[in-house]
């Protein structure tokens, strides 16, 4: 029975009961026990085999039974009623496409570019991009890369890739796997485009998604919810609540990133699943820094530090597990490898990076100090416009970060430079002794080999104020303008109506976007699609010219959310507002979380962009926010006071009822005298009563009577 | 009290009460007859209603059964172990003779009722003896031959026994010291074995040191170094030459799935330069070491080798972990570790892993593995029954505990596997049916739709009843005592 426990529980619990026994018994050592300081009595059979001290973490995805629908586009706006053509769920196979693997020859700014120039040849590699953003933003790019050959992997020898995410994988037939943690939003519109196009990111909370090897769906069921239960535990994050309302198996948004065989790929099932509600913490970032060769004690990652990272302003920690075989060459084909790439961006901001963790509390600064844009009219000693960048951004790694680099990971090829900045080149930047710089040729990035043993310290110093020419260009890389601008939120009105908009704008000039859009809404939102609705900047058009194709899969109550797919083109430099409508059903009772006021969230969307592709990385894409959707919540004492009401009716009707039938009526004058003086006069006598037993004895009583 | 006068200062009240006309006999009945269907409604439709839906189901359990079980009166195991004699120099009246009398002391010097050691003397094999037979537990070679000793096969479950020409016993005799020299042999070879099912039975002392039986173990091999090197270690060639052998010859009992990894800037739990035994067992970093625990149902033994600057304060370099694994401290700063560094470390883990695997210490390996089987067997035997009467015990101490149906069905299953097992035991179905009635008996303890119900405070029972019961039930109580009063007034008068 397989009982998946997260490992640091299970290892703390356990260690009590072996420490309690641990005995030194080497054939070479003298026989001798050791006692445990905590060692404790026995526990009885009954106490220590509590049902209720076993913790399960088990969940039951629901088998699918309904079939899959997809809505002919045409045949919905033409004909009157609609006509459901089932689809039929072959992917279709993939050709193994290892553009990933490319060499970019091209030097963009992108931290993608800029480390895909390696080769699969070395088992591992890391490489820090830091990039100076607008508004006192940092975006760092850390990124992790290491290798197992398949042969090895199979056999279970594991060298640089982890263990246990390895055996996980095997156990759980999974061929390609991607997770993902993120917290907060990537502001498209002063940052520019996101790093690697998007493709490391996911939706708040946590994600993932994984191609299973299995036979049927119901075999590709059982993988997933093992792989859920495991990497819950590998991850400390509640994974495992990944159930069937929250996984789907989307259509048109993934394709595989590895090069899986053609023979293989056929019977592989993407599964996808968003936990939104997720918060992503240092509990998450620990098991993640255990899977690096170097642990975060030297390298790259031993500036990694939970205060820092979750406190950015936008972070995405992603784990890619893929297979990649190299290019065929005249001596053949060379052996598979398995690749497992780490990576965490964040947007760092960096006043608050810099504030003394004793002194946190942030303060006005003096009125000289203030950044100001000199440009505008009104720009004068007593007014202030905040300027667009920034200025003159200062800091340090140490400072940013808490923590200084230690060195270099001696594992990591030598040829890559681990750290690379990437501002003009006409800008200043202070290391400590023993690095070598780099210049890139294009002006915009450098690169430094540091020295192995030495602690590493990069300073990047304030630009001198007086010099007239600083402007933003000289000052920061002006980041590219990303192929789509998405945003997304709720509308509608009262706690039944909700609606969801979703503005979609392609900032080019010349070429259209074509992407896939997809939606994973939880089934208490029930979606009308009849609502679905497309307007191109402001104006109803006809709606084929934007939606290409829907595929949709209703939700099932308690069984399954709703699946909605689109793949959209939106023509040059037109916003889309895709608006539909939803119904908010009425929960359970037991089905509200505790804190059920606050709301619940709903996953972010995911945009898959498929054209243009201009020689990037294919699967760019980006995820809205997440929302949070305010359900008609009862009152919880509810069920007391049901009770309460209904007793009280029952017992009006019942006691009236009964009195009738039970007692006799007689005239006013004929029954027993009801008047404050005879109760009176009845309490006076009954105390009597009482007096006369216990004061002077029965003597007098019995006088009287 | 009515009769009471009224005082003088009541005069004015109303003058002359008229007494209400006698009642109809009828009207009385009418009234008697209306308590009595309410009541008869309450306690005929209502009581039952309540009870009905209310009640938690419990499905019941042959407590008895399974006490008896757990008690060892339902079955006494005895492991039969057949022990071959092979007397090819002696006449056939003197073998049997001689197997006779060992048989003899043996019976005498028995005292441990698990175990019922049957001798048999069989024909003369001109070839080798054919040592697969397999009931047969043992057997022994009689071979002429001074002093009188007995010497194990170290592969084949053959015991040699010297005997001096003058020892067996004539066809008439009734003693000989051959017999009992044998018999003692015999007993004293099984005393280990003896000993391991002794200590399970007496329950307070369960085997430390040993794993719980699975049919699968995952070995996992781990390098772990305090820098950043050693990182490579030559782990599969040291593995096939060193522990292989020793995995091949388990097979019959247990599978093995072997998994290695390296892992670098390890700190231990300890960091002084000297361990002491007392750091032994903190040495092991849980929080920071990637030692995942099992996956797939099947346990995880861990041997680690550790690589760093740390001594042991004795001579030696490794320890056992009990039901965990093992630790070896290797001083090795060559990259990567080769071969011939591991064979120390592996052959430590393969010793360590046969008493992990609860292998007794003594004999040649053909008795240890049959020991080993029949140990396990033995240990799944007590596992499922205690645990049957720790179901029974539970279900008696908690009354409001449900019981589903498929509880019951996990404990008839378990009981009959139990059956199948103790009438088999010794052999390989034995094992297996004991092993699914401990799978069975575990399934059924840790249900878990049996706690929904356990923790309902009876405050919630008082705020959905109290509401209901108080008004309706009040009126219906008066109007019965009532009645009684009225029905009791009658009969005196």
């Amino acid at each position: 029975m397989p009982f998946l426990v997260p490992p640091e529980l299970h290892c703390l619990a356990r260690r009590g009961e072996e420490l309690a026994q641990l005995s030194s018994t080497s054939p070479d050592l003298e026989q001798s026990k050791l006692s445990h300081p905590n060692e404790t009595p026995p526990l009885s059979e009954f106490t220590s085999k509590n049902p209720a001290n076993r913790k399960r973490g088990r969940a039951s995805i629901n088998g699918r039974t309904t079939a899959t629908m997809r809505f002919s586009i045409s045949r919905l706006l033409t004909a009157a009623s609609i006509i459901f053509t089932p689809l039929l769920l072959q992917s279709s196979p993939v050709s193994a496409s290892s553009s990933s693997q490319e060499p970019a020859l091209s030097q963009s700014s992108q931290p993608a570019s800029a480390s895909t120039v390696i080769s699969s040849d070395s088992e591992y590699h890391e490489q820090l991009v830091l990039r100076p953003l607008p508004q006192s933003a940092l975006l760092a790019s850390f990124n992790f890369r290491s290798n197992i050959s398949v042969s090895a992997f199979e056999a279970q020898n594991f060298r640089f890739f982890p263990r246990s995410l390895g055996q996980i994988l095997q156990y759980a037939g999974t061929r390609e796997l991607h997770l993902r943690f993120a917290l907060g939003r990537w502001d498209a519109e002063s940052w520019g485009s996101r790093p690697w196009d998007g493709a490391r990111e996911g939706g708040t909370g946590v994600e993932l998604w994984a191609w299973l090897d299995a036979e049927t769906d119901e075999e590709a069921d059982q993988k997933w919810l093992i792989l859920t239960n495991a990497l819950s535990g590998l991850f400390c994050a509640s994974l495992n609540f990944i159930d069937g309302t929250r996984t789907t198996r989307p259509v048109m948004s993934f394709q595989p990133e590895g090069d899986h065989p053609n023979s293989t790929i056929a019977n592989t099932h993407l599964l996808h699943g968003t936990l939104p509600h997720e918060v992503v913490c240092t509990e998450n970032l620990t098991p993640f820094l255990k899977l690096l060769p170097c642990k975060g004690k030297t390298g790259i990652s031993s500036l990694l530090n939970g205060h820092k990272l979750f406190d950015a302003t936008w972070q995405s920690m992603a784990i890619d597990v893929r297979p990649v075989c190299p290019r065929e060459t005249e001596e053949g084909r060379g052996e598979c490898v398995l690749e497992i790439e780490q990576t965490i961006d964040m947007v760092l901001d960096v006043d608050r990076s810099k504030r003394p963790r004793g002194n946190p509390i942030p303060r006005p600064p003096p009125a000289q100090d203030l950044k100001c844009d000199p440009s505008k009219e009104y720009d004068s000693d007593n007014a202030c416009f905040p300027a667009d960048y920034a200025l003159g951004q200062d800091w340090s790694l140490t400072q940013i970060f808490g923590k200084t680099l230690k060195g270099t990971c001696p594992l990591t090829d030598p040829n890559i430079p681990p750290v690379c900045i990437q501002v003009p080149n006409s800008r200043h930047i202070f290391t400590s002794l023993g690095n070598k710089e780099v210049k890139d040729p294009s002006g915009n990035s450098r690169c430094y080999y540091l020295d192995p043993e030495g602690s590493f310290e990069m300073v990047l110093p304030p630009m001198s104020k007086d010099g007239a020419q600083h402007t933003a260009e000289s000052e920061l890389v002006k980041g590219e303008t990303p192929l789509l601008y998405a945003e997304r939120s709720f509308m509608g009105h009262g706690q039944e109506r909700g609606g969801v908009q979703a503005i979609l704008r392609n900032p080019s000039w010349d070429t259209e976007v074509e992407f896939v859009y997809m939606e994973s809404l939880p089934w208490f939102m029930r979606v009308y699609l009849h609502t679905l609705e497309a307007r191109i900047n402001g104006q109803k058009t006809s709606y084929d010219s934007v939606v290409k194709e829907i595929y949709y899969r209703p939700a099932v109550d308690r069984a399954r959310g709703t699946q909605l797919e689109l793949r959209m083109v939106i023509p040059p430099a037109s916003t889309v507002f895709l608006t539909y409508d939803f119904e908010k059903s009425i929960l359970r009772y037991t089905e509200y979380p505790p804190d059920a006021n606050r709301g619940f969230d709903v996953a972010a969307s995911i945009i898959t962009i498929r054209s243009p592709s201009n020689g990037k990385r294919v699967p760019a894409g980006m995820r809205t926010t997440s929302l949070l959707l305010n359900l008609p919540t009862p009152d919880f004492s509810m069920p007391y006071n049901v009770i309460i009401f209904t007793s009280t009716a029952i017992a009006l009707a019942f006691g009236g009822m009964f009195n009738i039938l039970v007692r006799r009526f007689v005239a006013a004058d004929e029954g027993p005298e009801v008047s404050v003086k005879r109760m009176r006069n009845k309490a006076v006598a009954l105390g009597r009563k009482v007096a006369a037993k216990f004061g002077r004895g029965g003597k007098e009583e019995g006088k009287k009577e | 009290m009515s009769s009471d006068a009224p005082p003088s200062t009541a005069v004015s009240a109303a003058p002359s009460r008229k007494e209400p006309p006698p009642e109809e006999p009828h009207d009385v009945r009418r009234r008697s007859y209306v308590i009595l269907s309410f009541w008869l409604i309450v306690l005929l439709l209502g009581l039952p209603i309540w009870w009905h839906t209310t009640a938690i189901y419990r499905a019941s359990l042959p407590l008895d059964e399974m006490g008896e079980w757990a008690d060892w009166k339902a079955c006494r195991p005895v492991f039969p172990l057949r022990i071959a004699v092979q007397a090819s120099t002696m006449q056939d009246g003197e073998g049997q003779n001689l197997v006779k009398l060992t048989q003899h002391a043996l019976d005498d010097l028995n005292d441990f009722s698990w175990h019922h050691l049957r001798l048999d003397l069989i024909p003369p094999v001109p070839v080798e003896p054919h040592a697969a037979e397999a009931d047969v537990a043992l057997t022994i070679r009689l071979i002429p031959g001074e002093p009188m000793e007995a010497t194990l096969h170290p592969h084949l479950p053959i015991l040699d026994i010297k005997y001096p020409p003058n020892s067996p016993p004539t066809p008439s005799s009734s003693s000989s010291p051959l017999a009992t020299f044998i018999a003692r042999e015999l007993r004293s070879k099984f005393a280990e074995e003896r000993a391991i099912i002794s200590a399970l039975l007496s329950k307070e002392l369960r085997p430390a040191r040993s794993m719980q039986y699975s049919p699968t173990y995952h070995l996992t091999f781990s390098l772990f170094t305090s820098g950043s090197t050693p990182n490579t270690w030559e782990i599969e060639n040291a593995i096939s030459e060193y522990m292989r052998p020793v995995l091949d010859i388990l097979r019959p009992i247990h599978n093995f799935t072997i998994d290695t990894q390296v892992q670098l800037y390890a700190t231990p739990g300890v960091q002084s330069q000297s361990l002491e035994k007392e750091d032994l067992a903190s040495f092991i970093n849980a929080a920071e070491w990637p030692l995942s625990p099992s996956i797939a149902g099947a346990p995880t033994i861990n041997f680690v080798v550790y690589i760093g600057n740390q001594t042991i304060g004795t001579s030696s370099k490794s320890w056992m972990i009990p039901q965990w694994g093992s630790v070896y401290l290797l001083d090795s700063q060559e990259n990567p570790v080769g071969v011939d560094e591991l064979k120390q470390p592996l052959l430590t883990f393969t010793s360590h892993l046969l008493s992990l695997l609860g292998t007794p210490e003594s004999g040649s390996l053909p008795l240890k593995l049959s020991t080993l089987s029949r140990v396990r067997s033995a240990d799944l035997l007590l596992r499922a029954s205690s645990t049957l009467g720790s179901l029974a015990r539970l279900s008696l101490a908690l009354p409001s505990i449900s019981i589903p149906s498929s509880v019951a069905d996990g404990v008839s299953k378990t009981m009959k596997e139990l059956e199948l097992a103790c009438q088999n035991l010794g052999n390989v179905q034995g094992l297996e049916h004991a092993r699914i009635a401990e799978q069975e008996a575990e399934k059924a303890f840790f249900e878990k739709s049996m706690v929904g119900q356990l923790y309902f405070p009876d405050e919630h029972k008082i705020a959905v009843y109290l509401p209901l019961l108080g008004p309706v039930g009040v009126p219906l109580i008066i109007g019965l005592i009532n009645e009684l009063k009225l029905w009791r007034k009658a009969r005196k008068g």
